[in-house]
């Protein structure tokens, strides 16, 4: 379970990207995060794995603060909360597998990871990783002879690899063309239902978000507007998170419509 | 039509006055370099008989005297690898050390930046004159000296690249709790080693020709051959250790630009 308490961020700059929020999310859903560009989706994000500090507030996940945790304890932290990212953050100058490993990396030895030598396991459990998101024949490829939808699913990929609890993707399909931002969107959706792992992702279309979140948070401006099942989302509830109605440019396929 | 437009288009800026000055400057500069070392192309022309009588001197190439080149001529070339292994090692470190996105902290990138550019400002002869001094002569004084240049050489240009490295990957690793080395390891190394691998060629190359010179300070190889050589005016001898010198070195640049060819 992940619990936000009275969490707030404040950036260097001043911009007060989070304020104030409190919420829970139990283990195993699918929750979707909407807002506008600069509501604070990915320092919301962010702050559950501590690339982001909060600070005021406290963010738990399974009873473990966060905000407290020294270095050695976030590490412990991070290991059970796989992450997604908008650029997938492939390492582009290696094989596929090599990238899908980085996921073990909390459970390596470090001498083990400068040898670059793996254990068959390891092998097999990003074996298993890459045959999950269907794209296991590239694994001896370099990652950046693919697809951009195939190297989203390399980075499900390698947090699936490290047998995580939760999962954070951080607008996984801005880069994508919509085809391949359902594929990706089922992928997790699958990675939710069929491995009970709990899926937050920040999303800018409002029909996808509806599509395959149970639940949706709506920010803005740092603050939490709305908070409920996608069903909820009506037009007033758009013009709270947005704070104007619906374009064409709020959906992925061009009908503006809820 | 500018009458009915006067401030449509915008009157180019007036050129700074500090050109003007440069160009002043450089042109005393050369003059005054020029007159300091009293150099006159005419010179060339009057000491014409004297380079056509070493030229003379060349020929016939003492092409028997190979033999007595070959042993020489290995421990050039071992003192490049040699001085290419340890000194592209050490700057291995040196370059992650010298760099913001996988340097520890401030102050071992600062004392790291500071020791590259010392390293760096002292030219290879130098090295080899010091370390001859210090060892004695022989090719010992040469590796000390060929390390010491490729560290300088190549952590600088490792340093750079490392700079430059897409910065995604470390937070997925960040992201994934690996220690500190194993981003270095997993998410920056993969991103650097074809570069690092050519920057290691390339010294390679660097140091084959650096040698010789080397060698003509006390710091063993061809080189100290060359310095016999030319004290006893022996230039057929000196004609075939150009002409070997540049076979050598033109292979190994050769098969090097190949190679380097294919890691990018
Ligand atoms: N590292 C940072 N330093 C300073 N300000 C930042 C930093 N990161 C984000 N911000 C600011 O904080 C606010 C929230 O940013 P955040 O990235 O969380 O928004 P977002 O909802 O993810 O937006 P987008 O949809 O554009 O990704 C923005 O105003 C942004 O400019
Ligand atoms: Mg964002």
């Amino acid at each position: 379970m992940i619990r936000f308490e009275h969490a707030s961020v404040t950036y260097p700059g001043g911009v007060h990207a989070l304020k104030d929020v409190s919420l829970e999310i139990p283990d195993g859903q699918m929750v979707v995060i909407v807002g506008l560009s600069g509501a604070g989706k990915s320092t919301l994000i962010r702050a559950i794995n501590g690339l982001v500090p909060l600070t005021s507030g406290r963010v738990l996940v399974d009873d473990e603060d966060v905000t407290a945790a020294d270095r050695k304890h976030l590490r412990r932290i991070r290991s059970r909360i796989g992450m997604i990212f908008q650029g997938f953050n492939l390492v582009n100058r290696t094989t596929v597998l090599n990238n899908v490993l980085m996921g073990r990396l909390y459970h390596t030895p470090t001498w083990r990871t400068i040898l670059g030598r793996y254990t068959p396991e390891q092998i097999d459990l990003g074996m298993r990783s890459l045959e999950r998101v269907e794209i296991v024949e590239k694994a001896y490829t370099r990652a950046s002879n693919l697809s951009g939808g195939q190297q989203q699913r390399v980075g499900i990929a390698r947090a699936l690899a490290q047998d995580p609890r939760i999962i954070l993707a951080d607008e996984p399909v801005a880069s994508l063309d919509p085809p391949t931002s359902h594929v990706v969107m089922r992928d997790l959706q699958r990675i939710n239902r069929e491995l009970g792992i709990t899926v937050i992702t920040n999303l800018h279309f409002l029909d996808l978000a509806r599509q395959y979140g149970d639940r949706i948070i709506g920010l803005r401006a740092g603050e939490l507007v709305f908070d409920g099942s996608g069903a909820q989302v009506d037009e007033k509830v758009f013009e709270d998170i947005y704070g104007r109605s619906l374009t064409a440019d709020d959906v992925l396929e061009k009908r503006a419509e809820l | 039509m500018s009458a009915a437009l006067p401030d449509a288009r915008p009157t180019r800026p007036a050129r700074s006055k500090l050109v003007w000055v440069a160009v002043a400057l450089f042109l005393a500069m050369t003059a005054w370099s020029w007159d300091g070392i009293g150099f006159s192309p005419a010179e060339l022309v009057e000491k014409a008989d004297n380079a056509r009588r070493i030229v003379d001197d060349m020929f016939p190439v003492a092409w028997q005297a190979w033999p007595v080149l070959v042993e020489p001529l290995l421990e050039t070339f071992r003192m490049a690898v040699i001085g290419s292994v340890i000194g592209c090692s050490l700057a291995l470190l040196v370059g992650f050390l010298a760099s913001q996105v996988t340097a520890p902290n401030g102050v071992v990138y600062g004392v790291s930046k500071t020791l590259m550019s010392v390293v760096r400002s002292i030219p290879d002869v130098l090295y080899a004159l010091l370390f001859v001094a210090a060892v004695s002569i022989g090719p010992l004084a040469g590796v000390l000296a060929l390390v010491f240049f490729n560290v300088g050489v190549v952590a600088k240009l490792l340093s750079e690249t490392v700079d430059a490295v897409p910065l995604g990957p470390l937070e997925a690793a960040d992201a994934a709790g690996a220690t500190f080395v194993q981003r270095v390891r997993a998410a920056v190394f993969p991103q650097v080693l074809p570069n690092y691998l050519a920057y290691a060629l390339y010294t390679f190359e660097l140091n084959l020709r650096a040698s010789v010179v080397l060698g003509l300070v006390g710091a063993g190889g061809i080189g100290q051959v060359l310095r016999i050589a030319q004290t006893r005016y022996r230039y057929d001898v000196i004609a075939l250790i150009i002409f070997v010198t540049f076979v050598i070195v033109f292979l190994v640049e050769a098969l090097s630009i190949s190679l380097r060819r294919r890691l990018s």
